[in-house]
Parts: C-alpha cells; structure tokens; sequence
C-alpha cells in the first residue's frame, strides 16, 4: 500500500482510470446539476417523435418529451440507486468479509459457503421476484439491488482480510490484547481499502446494470425518469423495429448505461492497476 | 472420481435447498405478501376462507414450509393463478428452449473465446492485446437489451434477413424445415447473450494464461526446442482453461438473468420469457416455479463445469 501522495501519483498516470474518472465526474454533475440542465420531462410536448435538432439534441419520444431530459434525470436515478445499492452492500458485505477473514473455523466457514451460495444464484430473476412483490419504487429497488450486491464485496473482503491478519503487526496488535473490534475495523480494514474500493466502483456499474434491466421488464418506478424506463417506453412503442425508426429513442439511453457501466468500470481498474502493478 | 461426484452432487442439493428456503422465507417475511394480493376483497368470507384453506395460509409459518418443501419434492409447485395450470407444466413447456439457448451460448462462449483469450495472452503488452482489452472492457459493461436492440436493429429492420421474435413461425413446420426455421429464429437471441458473455471468458483465459505463460515448466518446454503452438496447445492450456472454465460455471447465473431480458425481447418461448409475463399478471406461483427451476438449471451446470475442471485437474479429486 502506497500513501497517499504516490498514489495520486501513480493513479493520475494511469490512463484507463484518467478516462474511467472524468467519465464519473461528468455523470455526477449531470445527476446532480440535473434541475439547471433540463427541466423535468412530464406531460405532453409539441413534436411527437422528431429526430435530432438544434432544440432538441437527442430527439423527442411519442409523447413530445425530450429524449435529452429524461436522460439528465435519468443520471440522477442512476446514481442515486446505485449509491443506496453500494451502502447496502458495504453494511453486509464488509462485516460478513472481515468476520469469515478473521474468524477462521466454523463460522467462518459457514458464512463461507452461504457466500458461495449467494455468488452462484441467479440474481436477476430472484430481484425480480422480490421487486414484483415488494412493489415499484425507487427505494425498493435499490435495497433490493444492494441486498444482492454484497457477495462479491465480502469476498473480496475476505481475501483481503486472510491475508493481512497473517501479518506481523497484526500478530503484535493480538499480543497488545487489543480487543477485536478494534483490530479487525482500524488496522485489517484500512489496509483491505484498495480492493474494497475497487469492488464498491464494480457495485456502481453492476448496479446501473440491475436497475436498468428491472425497468426495462416494468419493475422500475414509473414515476421516476430512469434509463431502463425510456427503454422500455421505447420498447413497448416498437421504437426499434418501427418504420421510420426513431432510433434516437433507443440508441442514447442505451449507450448512456454503457458509458456509465464503462466509466466506473474504468476507474475500478485504474484504481486496481495503481495498487497491483503486476496486473498491467 | 465418484466419491468426489457423489460430494460434489451433495452440496449442490444442500445449495439448492438453502435457495428454495431463502425465496420461501424471504416472500412471506415481505411487507405485502403476495398471497394477500390474491384476496380479493370483494370476495364473500367463505371464498376468502376456502382460498386461504388452499394455499395453507390458515397454518403457521412452520407448517406452510413444511408442505411447500415436501409439495416441491413431489413436484408439485402449485398452479398457476392465471390460467390454473400446474406451474410444472408450465415450466416443462419452456424450460428445454431455455436450456437450448443456454447451451448453444455456453459452446459458443468456449469455442471463440478461448482461442481470442489464448493469443491476447501470447502477444501480451502489444497493441493486439490492448486492443482486445479495451473490447472486452465494453463487452463486460454492455446492457443485454441495448445488444438485442442493435441485433434487431440491423438484421431485422435494416436487412431484414432474421425474424423480429418468437421461436418458429407458426404453424410449425415438420421435419427438417422446422429445424431450419428455429435456428433463423434462434440466432439473434443466441447472437445477444453470446456477445455479452464472450467478453469474460477473453478476460478470464487471457489471464490465467499470462500466469500459466510465466510458470517454470513452460519454460523448460522452450528451452527444450518445443514448437511454440505445441507449448500453448498442449503444455499451457490445459492448465489455464482450468479457471476458465471454474469462471464459465460462476457466470451461468449472470448469464441466466441475461436470457430474462433477451428471451422477453426476442418473445422466445422460455423460462425468461415466462418471468416477464408472470410480472405483468402478478402470477405469483410461476413466478416462484421459475426462479426455482432457474436456480436448480444453474446449480446442475455449476456440477458440470466443477467435474470437468476435476477430470482437468486431478489434484481437486484429492483433496475434495
């Protein structure tokens, strides 16, 4: 582990992460300056459907709305689920990591397979069967995206804890008879931080992933404006096989998931390529 | 061999029970529980009762799972609410197109990305490599729909030489033709998960290749005269298909959640396809049925591939 200086250092340099973060940094403003930008798609517009133009850049949808506004308040859900998704995750996945880490033996074991469980499920279609019953809103979704997010991060914890607490110093901290809260939270976790922080940036995009496709199959909110929310309006209108096609309809909303997807994504390996220089 | 099968074979039941659990308790522990969505309250009290009497909702929680666990061991999943079908039925209707889909991506998958892992691998650092990196880094980001949408958009809109959905046209055909209907129908749905799950086998053969590359033994194979490809084929891959294949097991789930979207887009007749409609009509015992099936499906090809890598690696039967 660097400090921090030597990893601005590196990670400044690094040009995956250098794109993966100017990606982030673009997105958040949009989410969060979303009001400013454009105002909030609702009702009716005047063109119904109208292709690209100097007043509407991203075209219009079949009810006149601007394609380029629900994209803006779009961000905004993005991100706003998949912040609620990571902190879910982080409240399970963090602690059951650090206790199958430390605590060797049956527990740990236990929790072990019941992670290997988790991993191995079919995670889409169990959210949805959640999501249908717990009913659209916002929020629920993004617990429910969170609730399923956490195997992974406790694995890596988990990793990362083995690892450190064969340590020297944690050894001199256990003959200290420093209690183990104390060890396990301020001394393993601070130095489990890197690949933590790697797994939260995959949360973020896997996440945007989740929630678009619970959308798209109608288990999004319908009153918020999300990217798998146009897609399925466009979908349910037969936007993409539809003669003259209103391509923009489905196009932006499609490449703004990927390019948030590919934006943290990014960053999570420029993160990874600063900490672990043997997997550039 | 067969102890490690027979162990192998035990966890996967004992996985498959904690799931079957987990989706038991986690629906009746949730705010709204989805039975009560059934009681109509304009029903009488009698029909209520009778309702509540059928699905064993007048027991305690014990007793229900009780029944649901030795029902699901009979095979009886309940019927479904909106057409009062047994769920197995309904399921053993679409499961096989499921499967076949499945199938044809998992040795698709293999077949390509392997080859394309193994040369970024062999040509590491240069700008082949880096090339197929920053491929495989869209691949692994890309939305299953935007994929389908593209697909459809080309092949069917723009040169209208696939179908836009479904599995065949009907009526069915007989014979030979038949088959030949269902591949055209089949290619772009097959085409959509493949291009989303290749991605992650590059990245995982190209990796395990690197490390395989920089092992002792691949150098005394160099240092002995032996040809190049001779190394990569029969000294390197072997061992680095091993977690290639581990990471194919792992990913089936992932790739279970992408047939949902493509099979609801492309309207093919499967498991996916049959999730999406049991949401828009609140059918809940099919709901439940699917997932059920979906997860026994992917617990079933996780033993494949963790028997495959064992045949690969004899050291896993040793120790297992």
């Amino acid at each position: 582990m660097y400090n921090n200086r030597t990893f601005r250092q590196i990670f400044f340099k690094n040009p995956m992460g250098m794109v993966g973060l100017s990606g982030v940094i673009i997105i958040v403003i949009l989410g969060i300056l979303a009001p400013q930008i454009a105002e909030y798609p609702k009702g009716y517009g005047g063109s119904i459907l109208s292709g690209p133009s100097a007043e509407f850049i991203m075209g219009t949808d079949n009810l006149g709305l601007n394609v380029f506004a629900e994209i803006v308040w779009g961000a905004r859900t993005s991100l706003y689920v998949s912040f609620i998704a990571v902190f879910v995750a982080m409240v399970i996945g963090i602690p059951v990591g650090l206790l199958t880490g430390y605590k060797k033996g049956k527990i740990g074991a236990l929790l072990d397979s019941i992670i290997d469980i988790f991993l191995t499920l079919p995670v889409l279609p169990l959210m949805i069967v959640i999501s249908a019953i717990v009913g659209a809103s916002i929020i629920n979704v993004a617990v429910v995206i969170g609730i399923f997010s956490w195997p992974s991060l406790a694995r890596v914890t988990r990793n990362a804890t083995l690892k450190i607490s064969e340590m020297q110093y944690i050894e001199a901290a256990k003959c200290l008879n420093l209690p183990a809260s104390r060890i396990v939270f301020k001394h393993i976790l601070i130095n489990a931080a890197g690949p933590v922080l790697v797994n939260l940036t995959l949360i973020m995009a896997t996440a945007v992933l989740s929630e678009s496709g619970l959308s798209f199959l109608g288990l999004g909110d319908p009153t918020t404006w999300s990217w798998g929310t146009i897609l399925k309006k466009a979908w349910d209108a037969s936007a993409v096989i539809d003669t003259p096609n209103p391509w923009w309809w489905w196009f932006y909303p499609s490449i703004s998931i990927v390019l948030y997807v590919v934006s943290f994504n990014l960053l999570g390996t420029g993160i990874n390529e600063t900490l672990n220089p043997k997997s550039r | 061999m067969s102890r490690y099968l027979g162990m192998r074979i035990l966890k996967g039941f004992i996985t498959f029970l904690i799931s079957v659990t987990l989706t038991f308790f986690i629906i009746r522990f949730m705010p709204s529980n989805p039975v009560d969505l059934l009681l109509d309250p304009k029903m009488g009290p009698e029909v209520q009762m009778a309702m509540m009497e059928k699905y064993g909702l007048d027991k305690s929680i014990g007793e229900q799972y009780y029944i649901f666990i030795t029902n699901l061991f009979k095979g009886d999943m309940g019927t479904s609410f909106k057409t009062g079908q047994p769920v197995l039925e309904v399921l053993m209707e679409k499961l096989p197109w499921t499967l076949l889909l499945l199938f044809v991506v998992v040795i698709f998958t293999l077949i390509i990305g392997v080859p394309i892992g193994t040369y970024a691998a062999r040509k590491r650092g240069k700008t082949a490599d880096k090339m197929i990196n920053f491929i495989v880094m869209i691949g692994i980001s890309v939305f299953v729909p935007f994929l389908a949408f593209a697909f459809l958009f080309l092949f069917s809109y723009i040169w209208k030489i696939l179908p836009t959905g479904g599995a065949y046209t009907p009526p069915p055909k007989k014979g030979f033709d038949f088959i030949i209907d269902v591949i055209r129908h089949a290619v772009l749905p097959a085409l959509t998960l493949f291009t989303a799950n290749v991605a992650s086998t590059v990245m995982y053969t190209r990796n395990s290749m690197v490390d395989v590359l920089g092992e002792d033994y691949i150098r005394t194979a160099y240092s002995k005269g032996v040809k190049e490809n001779k190394v990569i084929i029969i000294h390197a891959l072997k061992n680095a298909m091993i977690p290639t294949i581990t990471v194919t097991g792992l990913t089936i789930g992932a790739m279970v959640g992408g047939a949902v979207m493509t099979e609801t887009i492309f309207s093919w007749p499967g498991v996916g396809r049959l999730i999406y409609d049991s949401v828009s009509a609140l059918d809940y015992p099919v709901l439940q049925g699917a997932f059920i099936v979906l997860a026994l499906s992917v617990i079933v090809m996780n033993i494949i591939t963790d028997v495959m890598v064992a045949w690969l690696d004899p050291r896993i039967k040793l120790g297992g």
